[in-house]
């Protein structure tokens, strides 16, 4: 209990990074949502009549494939949105944050 | 919503991301999220290894298309159930919310779980805090490095177990753990080991509390679920203030001073970097860590505990405090209506599917008695742990026949059977009719089900 315990200062994301974890990680999470949704309606196994591996890797490589095509996908979304708020009028002239 | 202040003055705000060293702490509401922690974790890392009737009890069997949770499983058509499931424990979540604040956060959250764990591993390898904001800025002596080393170690080698295990949730823990002696993993196992492992090792070990100020989604819309009854971390202004350093057994009346003696040991105890002193933010996730150094700084003064404390807005304005209000009444009706719902639609759901599809090849076959034949495939689900023979039988508008005449189906618990099912017809009134399969088991008529299919034969 020494009071000149240095103290550690909260660290502050820069935009840069603020902007990559917005659009990374609910893309990730709606990415996980929407993959769940998919494959619970339609089996992979049902489209491929001759499977090149064995059931497990053919179906766990499509559900793989699919998570990462949606996740794509959300993040194209989520990068187009935030581009579109962050060169807004406002954002532009509003205060230097 | 305050944004942290820009530390030593006059920096910019956009200094490059700071370390954090939490300061170690003794107290109650420590002790808990460590029993929490060990709760949890055990749970996570035990789970996979149980077995029930056969089977890994909790297994969701993504490459077979079924979830296993201990005696319910579900199927693809099952879906709803799911979702309800998902739905149950959303509301869940804001219903606690509103009743007790961020308790999710502070306790139960894996974000808050693993970070506690790996904090723990940097502890017992880089010492406590002095000694690790110390090593930090040494220079490389041979301990840094071995320190720095064994702290890598630990957490790599945690990192990858608690990847191994996630896998586990969804393909046997045992054949996977038995194909990882023999270094025969598929590539899309070691893939998904890897990727959790990383994100485990990434997330407790660098980013820890910025995921909950950055990242969250729920850190950021849990205060609608707020109200002035809502349980808090508060800072007891009126009795703190004003705040002021002081000789201990002095008279603090004398000198002016409120109960708070500034020692900042709650800022210093703070995984986010916040002072609660200036009232609500929010990156406060709830810990509870300034309560417990709070605590023991009023135990030393001999000043009565809780100058930080759980409280609530209401509470600390010296205004009534309700636990029953209407937010309240109407998260904890719909939360209770929809586990109602959830249990006795689990309870009346039929364990057996069925499903009836056309042979593609031939529409039909006239065959040399002057019978018309229709082929299709049954598909027979048995959603019910134990095995099932399964008579299958036809009833349509006009007489019709299986060939040959009594079928019965062996299906074993949790399985599908494709059974042929040939079908025809010496009445030839109707050139197309739609007709009904229906399948019941012999050792219990009421596990049954039926599917509609069309027959098709020539036209006069």
């Amino acid at each position: 209990m020494t009071p000149d315990d240095t103290e550690s200062a909260p660290p502050v994301w820069s935009r840069a990074r603020r902007d990559l974890a917005a659009v990374l990680w609910p893309s990730f999470l709606i990415a996980c949502v929407a993959t769940m949704l998919l494959f619970a309606f339609i089996d992979p196994a049902d489209f491929g009549e001759h499977l090149p591996h064995s059931l497990w890797s053919a179906r766990t490589a499509a559900y793989s494939a699919g998570f990462f095509f949606l996740w794509l996908i959300s993040i194209a979304s989520a990068a187009l949105t935030l581009y579109m708020v962050r060169t807004s009028r406002e954002e532009r002239g509003g205060p230097a944050r | 919503m305050s944004t942290p202040a820009p530390h030593a003055g006059g920096e910019s705000l956009f200094v490059a991301a700071e370390k954090i060293y939490p300061r170690e702490i003794k107290g109650r509401f420590v002790n808990l999220r460590r029993a929490a922690v060990w709760a949890l974790l055990g749970l996570f890392y035990v789970l996979p290894w149980i077995e029930w009737n056969g089977h890994q009890a909790v297994l969701f069997d993504l490459p077979g298309r079924k979830f296993h949770i201990f005696a319910l499983t579900l199927w693809p058509q099952d879906f709803i159930f799911l979702s309800w499931l998902l739905i149950i424990a959303a509301l869940s979540l804001f219903f606690v919310t509103a009743v007790a604040g961020r308790l999710w956060c502070g306790y139960a959250c894996p974000q808050t779980v693993w970070t506690e764990t790996f904090v723990w591993m940097e502890r017992i390898t880089e010492g406590r805090r002095g000694a690790r904001m110390a090593l930090d800025r040494g220079p490389w002596t041979p301990e840094k490095i071995l320190r720095k080393c064994a702290k890598q170690v630990l957490w790599v080698s945690f990192a990858l177990w608690t990847g191994m295990t996630f896998v586990g949730f969804f393909s046997s823990v045992r054949s996977l753990s038995a194909s990882m002696m023999h270094l025969e993993l598929g590539p899309w196992e070691v893939f998904w080991t890897l990727f959790y492992a990383f994100a485990t090792y990434g997330n407790a070990g660098y980013l820890r509390e910025q995921v909950c100020k950055y990242m969250c989604p729920y850190a950021r819309f849990q205060s609608a679920m707020f109200d002035r009854d809502t349980l808090i971390i508060t800072y007891d202004t009126e009795r703190g203030e004003p705040r002021g350093a002081r000789r201990r057994g002095s008279d603090q009346h004398a000198q002016n001073l409120g109960d708070c003696i500034d020692c900042r040991i709650c800022v210093q105890a703070c995984p986010t970097g916040i002072d609660i002193r200036e009232g609500l933010q929010i990156e406060c996730i709830a810990c509870a860590a300034c309560v417990d150094a709070c605590d023991a700084v009023m135990d030393r003064m001999a000043y009565p505990r809780g100058l930080v404390r759980y409280s609530t807005q209401n509470a600390l304005e010296h205004k009534t405090a309700h636990v029953i209000r209407p937010r309240i009444i109407v998260y904890g009706t719909l939360l209770a209506l929809l586990i109602a719902g959830f249990i006795v639609a689990i309870t009346l759901r039929t364990p057996f599917g069925l499903d009836i599809l056309r042979d593609r090849n031939a529409l039909y076959r006239e065959l040399a008695d002057g019978a018309v034949e229709n082929v299709y495939m049954a598909k027979l689900l048995n959603k019910d742990e134990h095995a099932h023979d399964m008579l299958i039988e036809v009833h349509g508008p006009v007489p019709l026949e299986l060939d040959p005449a009594r079928i019965v189906a062996h299906v074993e618990g949790g399985a599908v059977a494709n059974v042929p099912l040939r079908v025809l017809t010496r009445d030839a009134s109707l050139a197309t009719f739609g007709f009904e399969v229906s399948v019941r088991a012999e050792d219990d008529p009421s596990l049954k089900a039926s599917a509609a299919a069309r027959f098709i034969q020539p036209g006069h």
